[in-house]
């Protein structure tokens, strides 16, 4: 269907991004497709070497996910910052990943964790990193009928990961200002081996700053201290692109990624030091 | 047409997709205890249970809500029967001007089904999804509080207090 009419054609999963737009005819949609009674992309199944989030679960289902896997009760946490309990039922993974907003919460976890988006249409199914995904604000890697299935989220074998995401608002049922997620792997002597920082809001796209965790490769975790960690936000805070807007300056944007950023790396440490 | 299954009886609404189920709620089965405030998800004031889950229903569209149970606060009690939760809210005073409170209500219904014993600050949580412009907060968490001992107390087969 969606080939058939092409952009006046709207995939729909919860609709809680969609209908603002629709309301504020950024779009203006001649058929809705309803994916919400799609039955086999709605879940969240945890293997050995990977995670993976159906493109339609929703975001109280990942909210209810916690005691899974590690990562999903960081992800846990992040849904509760998101919306309110009665729209989270609705809004999706998939929609928020779809949506492609440069402050959506669960996009940095995702790119920090070193995700990917299995995309399928009618010529079958391909795979694209989480970081590639965001092409642009509201611009995804999905072309013509092409639609997200899935988010993997690799686990590493014989290693730890551990991530951590946060952020800044303005008040409560809002947008980040701000935010930053890392994830951090060690190996078997708790020795850092990759460090990825990624930086909301910051760019129309999800910024990942290599130079940020770059410095952290190599250190074993209980001798990372808080001039690391203040180095790797300030290398964070060099790569953002943020802009002056209603919400906050360039400059202070600028200022909370360094804060961001230390906040989180520490986090993972915390948990890593367990 | 579409069929809606709300407060135990299917009903039919005019079935233009692109309108809400609040809309249709509202204006087509006259149940205006749905509340539209912000038509943004953000007040809370349009929720409605789908399913048991607290849903706004300002953001849904109407044919998503086909053939799911929908439960608006018509559907939970009466004025000469009220519902224990409904009870809490009048005898703790859980409002002030009350266009807020049916979707407190329809919350606090579906956060108890899940904790019937919270705390104050778990029933705060539960209920940040709802605004209440008047400022009844410390009332409304209090009714919460006193509606979960009295389901309780209905669940163990005696009469609250």
């Amino acid at each position: 269907m969606k080939d058939d009419h092409g952009d006046k054609a709207m995939f729909w999963a919860g609709g809680t991004d969609m209908m603002l737009h629709w309301q504020r005819q950024k779009y203006h949609p001649e058929f809705c497709i309803d994916l919400t009674r799609l039955d086999n992309i709605g879940d969240i199944n945890v293997e050995a070497d990977k995670i993976t989030i159906g493109a339609l679960v929703s975001l109280t289902d990942l909210e209810n996910s916690s005691d899974r896997h590690h990562l999903l009760a960081t992800l846990s946490t992040v849904t509760k910052l998101m919306c309110t309990p009665q729209t989270r039922t609705i809004a999706t993974v998939g929609g928020n990943m779809c949506n492609a907003s440069p402050a959506a919460d669960l996009s940095p976890v995702f790119v920090a964790t070193g995700a990917e988006a299995v995309i399928f249409g009618s010529s079958g199914e391909r795979r694209v990193s989480m970081f590639d995904f965001f092409e642009d604000v509201n611009k995804t890697a999905l072309r013509g009928g092409e639609m997200l299935k899935e988010i993997v989220i690799p686990l590493p074998q014989e290693r730890q990961i551990a991530a951590s995401y946060r952020r800044i608002d303005r008040t409560v049922v809002d947008i980040a200002l701000v935010n930053a997620s890392t994830a951090l792997t060690v190996d078997g002597d708790n020795t850092i081996t990759m460090a990825v920082v990624a930086l909301g809001a910051v760019a129309p796209v999800i910024v990942r700053s290599d130079a940020a965790g770059a410095g952290l490769i190599g250190k074993v975790v209980s001798d990372v201290d808080d001039g690391a960690l203040t180095a790797a936000g300030e290398a964070a805070a060099a790569d953002a692109k943020p802009i002056s807007d209603v919400r906050a300056s360039a400059d202070y944007r600028r200022d909370m990624v360094k804060v961001m950023v230390r906040r989180s790396l520490s986090d993972c440490i915390e948990q890593l030091k367990g | 047409m579409t069929a809606l299954k709300v407060n135990g009886r299917t009903l039919e609404v005019g079935s233009r997709p692109d309108r809400t189920l609040a809309d249709a709620l509202r204006n087509d089965l006259g149940l205006i205890g749905v509340r539209v405030s912000c038509s943004e998800g953000e007040c809370g004031s349009c929720t409605v249970l789908v399913d048991g889950k607290p849903t706004t229903s300002c953001l849904m569209l109407v044919n998503q809500a086909e053939g799911r149970e929908i439960t608006t606060i018509e559907g939970i009690g009466t004025p000469d029967d009220l519902h224990p939760i409904q009870e809490a809210f009048v005898e703790e005073q859980g409002f002030q001007c009350a266009f807020c409170t049916p979707g407190f209500i329809l919350s606090a219904k579906a956060f108890l089904a899940e904790n019937p014993n919270p705390t104050a600050d778990e029933a705060s949580v539960a209920m940040s999804g709802n605004i209440c412009r008047c400022g009844a907060y410390p009332y409304i968490v209090r009714s919460v509080l006193k509606a979960a001992e009295k389901l309780r107390a209905n669940a163990a087969g005696q009469p609250a207090e």
